[in-house]
């Protein structure tokens, strides 16, 4: 039972007392680092008969860039998968051939751009330099010699061959990530796979070959159109976090800005790459059903011939700066009504992080506070959530609400600041902190039990400074007094220090306009019957009305007597100065027939 | 095993850096070796029990973690809402996992759960319903005890039902925010009709109309031992939990079995259709119905559509519209069976405005193809090798396992399935792959749906394109005629007067 050995669970039958041992979770991979510096985690668990997780990680991510080159991580990321001069060609004399007259043609064609096309840009001619429909003739002919020579490329390319070799050897789930802070490689392969997987991972590390940049550039365009920019929230999300993040390099997005993915050259990519991705960077990570000696030995024989060519990549200089002021953002979108407040919380690892995820989880869930108060007693949301996210360099705390019916954003705004104040004033329950603390310690038992949770858990906390926090974690967690709560509550959440978004619906602002069933349903029975045909009449006679002027001074006066009018009757009042105000827009806009149904 | 040992004995290690000879790592990997993996699928009858009322127990234990899940799948579904009531299916599920039980209030009941740390759901599907309980095994007599109330006698608060009702209508408002879920639930309209349950989508009206009474029908309707089964994984010993189902669930009264989902009547006319909005990539659909799950073929059409657009960047259509020409993120093709009528195929891809038609020609491109070219052994036998090497995972958690067991029971699915499905796929020949690509593809029977500006749309690539044999219109489809679906009003999904 090696299993046992390396993930050691304790909880304890008596309830309150769940949080206190459970915190005494014991994940212990076994670790082996190789001659470069390559580190391995390796973690054998039988629970899953046949199956490994394996797969490596780099602590770099989109906070490594710089401007001109944001995105630059997950376009490398995309390029790994496109071979070396063994994988992906039939010919790889011919295909380098191809590669240096297809970077020279890439070269040409973005000075051209950089120049005639952002000239014409800043001119005012056209809007967007690198859409091909704004092409010069000069750059639509290279763009066709690009073209014709990647035509010819493709002639000895064997496509996605890297994927094809892993799929028809029974891997699944072939996958990789990039983060701000961190790019993760990982597939799940049969246990008899390990070999494999190690002559791909480490041929792929040491002669990748950048092959089709050209095409991908646009696949990871597309990827941006589907992530974002046809997102109901996408474009306005990355706006708002750029404005929150201020000088931090979180403050572009992880797939970078539609000008640098246009932009980057073979060079930047592979500086990127070999600043980044020694194998004194790397940690390799492997969970599942496997021998570990046989593991060793297959990393040391594979990952071991890497050579680093490089010193290890220097710590990150630019650090986070305060926020000195309320920052308010608001845009309109083919979307919900919705408002965020938030606030700079703490880097991962920082000993407040427990007590802001504790607070997020008092919040949450049908017995939060949230739910309690502002969906249930209020009914002011349809959805509210906080959450707190901690990263490798700097954390955000934020609260999400959806309104429901008449409330609007500013209602759920002024609730999320009243359940601050009560966080600040009043000390969190026993009992409810018990709870929280509770079912986090269940929920981290149950992010242990599959191969692949464990594979990220280990991973990305191994990038962030070390695996071990994920048992330390659970006994900061279980540390936490209502004390901490009331402190963090009064100490970050501050007025001057966070920033709200408003986002409405696009064309939100029209009124739906009522119908004659509506004033029907409105009225009591007995006066319906009487009332609906004069109005009816009255509308008929509107019709006949071309002036605009006497009809608006209609409208004040019924606004004046507004408050005189029986309360069943306000329904066919607003029936009738809806009608009216249609009935002046039309006059206005030149559609007036002086009959029914005037536009055509 | 020979390979890792040459590996071992020449690995030279010199100061500070580690050598690996030339000669022990292959040039390529298909000169590695491997050691053959034994995996012979488990049989159901092995972890099937049953209780004195007739109710299938499927158990698999294990003691890794203190934690004990206990499913309830019942047979029933979307598919027995009276007409003008879609969206009762869905609110029976949620009314009972929170509108409290006859122990307890909604509130009461769901800080009960949450203190105990359990995790318990409750959701109703288009076909079945299911009732999960996950908990520290410590704490399971208590939480099934108010688990089993809950599920036998849930007490439907007025109040919980009026916030629901007030979320779900949140909800239709955002119907039509994003591309992708307008292009499913309008093709899903083409392809089996308004009003049947594989489309059938709630109304404001619909959602109004839901009373107690109607929860309460409905739960009876499905939630009784008479359409249920059991699975039970974690930390317990079988006679016990037997011993303990069988207590916990005594005087429950059963009914009749639910009758089977009804098959659709809706015939579609083939053709272009688009549903207008604004935004810079645009949702496509090319499909039709396809076949039934033991359809006698259905592993040969599987292989077909796992090499036509099925297995990611293996298949052709990824090749071809996203590696190739870098037209999409996301492309492929999926062959969906069901137990009692025909599936639905189809091929999808999101490209930008400009490049839809030419994505779009070189899908059919690859309809042409492996209808008229065999495939090549090369890409059959990875197709084959991956199907075979991945089959164990069906099998790879506990919970997955019996899922499949209490599914098969319930869709009486042939016996031996699992046992002879390696052999299935191995015999699969290239000869076959081209007859299931000419029986199971219909190209020209075929709707292409497209969510987008379509002005944009079908004027083509022209302005942008530097290959004049690239240049593509949507005039290329089906003699250049398409049929405009009129944009819906998200809350009643009725077409919108212009």
């Amino acid at each position: 039972m090696r299993v046992k050995q390396a993930v050691t669970l304790a909880a304890s039958t008596a309830l309150a007392t769940i949080a206190g041992t459970a915190g005494a979770q014991n994940v212990q991979p076994i670790e082996y680092t190789l001659d470069n510096g390559m580190k391995f985690l390796l973690m054998p668990r039988d629970e899953q008969p046949n199956i490994i997780t394996a797969g490596w990680i780099t602590p770099a991510g989109s906070a490594n860039e710089r401007p001109g080159i944001t995105g630059i991580s997950h376009m490398l990321e995309h390029l790994l998968f496109k071979g070396t001069d063994s994988i992906g060609t039939s010919d790889s004399d011919q295909d380098d051939a191809y590669r240096d007259q297809l970077t020279e043609i890439r070269e040409k064609m973005r000075e051209y751009t950089l120049d005639v096309q952002y000239a014409r840009m800043y001119d005012g001619e056209i809007a967007n330099p690198w859409d091909p429909a704004n092409d010069t003739d000069e750059l639509r002919a290279m763009r066709a010699e690009m073209t014709a020579l990647q035509d010819k490329q493709a002639e000895i390319t064997i496509k996605n061959e890297f994927d094809s070799i892993y799929t028809g050897n029974g891997a699944s789930g072939m996958n990789a990530g990039t983060g701000n802070d961190f790019t993760v490689y990982y597939i799940n392969i049969p246990s008899n796979k390990l070999e494999l997987w190690s002559w791909m991972e480490s041929d792929r590390l040491l002669d990748p070959s950048f092959r089709e940049l050209d095409a991908e550039r646009f696949v990871v365009i597309e990827e941006r159109r589907q992530r974002l920019e046809a997102t109901a929230t996408g474009k306005l999300d990355e706006q708002f976090d750029s404005m929150f993040w201020v000088a931090s390099p979180y403050n572009w997005p992880v797939i970078g800005w539609m000008s640098d993915l246009m932009a980057y050259t073979e060079d930047e990519i592979k500086e990127y790459f070999e600043t980044h991705y020694q194998p004194a960077n790397l940690t390799g990570v492997i969970v599942g059903d496997f021998e570990v000696d046989e593991a060793k030995q297959l990393v040391d024989s594979y990952f071991g011939r890497i050579p680093n060519k490089r010193p290890k990549a220097a710590p990150l200089v630019t650090h986070s700066v305060p926020l000195l002021g309320e920052l308010r953002f608001s845009g309109e979108c083919d979307c919900q009504d919705q408002v965020e407040v938030r606030y700079r919380s703490v880097p991962f690892g920082h000993p407040d992080e427990a007590v802001f995820d504790i607070i997020a989880d008092l919040m949450n869930g049908r017995t939060g506070r949230l739910y309690k108060s502002l969906i249930e007693e209020d009914e002011i949301a349809a959805q509210a959530s906080a959450g707190n996210r901690a990263m490798r360099y700097a954390g955000m705390f934020s609260f999400n609400g959806l309104p429901k019916g008449d409330a609007d954003l500013a209602d759920l705004e002024a609730a999320w600041y009243e359940e601050l104040d009560k966080l600040k004033t009043e000390l969190v329950s026993e009992r409810e902190l018990q709870k929280v603390k509770n079912q986090k310690a269940a929920d981290n038992f149950r992010g242990l039990q599959d191969n692949s949770s464990l594979f990220f858990q280990l991973a990305i906390t191994e990038a962030y400074g070390g695996y071990d926090y994920l048992n330390e974690y659970p006994q900061r967690i279980a540390a936490v007094t209502p004390e901490d709560i009331q402190r963090v509550a009064q100490e970050y959440f501050e007025e001057h220090e966070r920033a709200v978004s408003y986002y409405t619906r696009r064309g939100g602002g029209e009124v739906e306009l009522l119908t004659i069933e509506d004033v029907r349903a409105s009225l009591p029975e007995e006066m319906a019957g009487m009332m609906i045909p004069q109005i009816e009449a009255e509308l008929a006679n509107l019709q006949q009305e071309t002036d605009a002027d006497a009809l608006r001074s209609q409208i004040e006066e019924m606004n004046s007597q507004s408050g005189m009018v029986p309360p069943q009757f306000a329904t066919a009042m607003e029936y009738i100065k809806q009608q009216i105000q249609v009935r002046i827009d039309e006059i206005e806009s030149g559609d007036a027939e002086g009959t029914e149904g005037g536009d055509q | 095993m020979n390979t890792l040992i040459s590996i071992t004995c020449a690995a030279i290690t010199l100061a500070g850096s580690t050598i690996a000879m030339a000669g022990d790592i292959p040039s390529h990997p298909r000169e590695l070796e491997f050691e053959a993996l034994d995996f012979v699928p488990p049989s159901a009858g092995e972890f099937r029990h049953e209780l004195s009322n007739g109710v299938p127990v499927y158990m698999a234990p294990s003691n890794e973690f203190p934690l004990v899940q206990i499913r309830f799948s019942f047979k029933g579904g979307g598919y027995l809402e009276p007409a003008d009531k879609a969206g009762l299916s869905a609110m029976t599920g949620q009314m009972i996992r929170t509108g409290g039980s006859s122990l307890m209030g909604p509130s009461e009941l769901d800080e009960e759960f949450d203190f105990l740390a359990a995790d318990v759901s409750v959701g109703v599907g288009a076909t079945s319903a299911s009732a999960r309980v996950d908990t520290l095994t410590s704490n399971l007599d208590r939480t099934f005890e108010l688990f089993m109330d809950m599920l036998r006698n849930p007490r439907f608060d007025e109040g919980r039902l009026e916030t629901l009702r007030g979320q779900a209508f949140e909800g239709l408002k955002a119907r039509d925010d994003n591309g992708l879920t307008i292009a499913l639930r309008e093709f899903n309209y083409l392809m089996w009709g308004e009003e049947h349950h594989e489309s059938r989508q709630p109304t404001r009206e619909s959602l109004e109309s839901i009373t107690v009474d109607d929860l309460r029908a409905f739960h009876e309707k499905i939630f009784h031992p008479g359409n249920l089964m059991i699975a039970v994984t974690g930390d317990f010993e079988e006679q016990e939990m037997l011993a303990f189902l069988e207590e916990q669930l005594s005087g429950w009264d059963s009914q009749p079995e639910a009758p089977d989902a009804p098959a659709p009547t809706h015939a579609f006319e083939p053709g272009v259709y688009y549903y207008e909005k604004d935004q810079p990539q645009v949702q496509v659909l090319v499909g039709h119905r396809s076949l039934t799950r033991d359809d006698p073929n259905a592993i040969e059409a599987d292989v077909m559509n796992q090499i036509l657009g099925g297995s990611g960047f293996t298949s052709r259509i990824t090749n071809s519209v996203r590696t190739r020409e870098g037209l999409a993120y996301t492309a492929g093709s999926f062959m969906q069976t069901r137990v009692d009528y025909p599936g639905i195929f189809a091929s999808y891809f999101f490209t930008k405005t400009p490049t839809t038609a030419l994505a779009t020609r070189l899908v059919f491109d690859e309809f042409d193809r492996i209808q008229m070219e065999p495939v090549t052994t090369d890409e059959l036998e990875t197709i084959q090798n991956n199907l075979i090497e991945t089959f164990p995972r069906n099998f790879e958690s506990k919970g997955a396992m019996l899922g499949i067991f209490m599914n098969d029971e319930r869709t009486d699915r042939p016996e031996g399935y699992w046992q002879s499905y390696r052999d299935k796929v191995r015999a699969v020949t290239p000869e076959m792959v081209q007859k299931a690509a000419n029986e199971y593809l219909h190209p020209d029977d075929a709707v292409i749906l497209v969510v987008g500006p379509w002005e944009e749309i079908k004027k083509g690539n022209a302005d942008s394109e530097a290959d004049p044999n690239r240049v593509s219109t949507m005039d290329e489809f089906f003699g250049g005629n398409a049929t405009q679906i009129p944009t819906r009003d998200p809350e009643s999904l009725k077409p919108i007067e212009e």
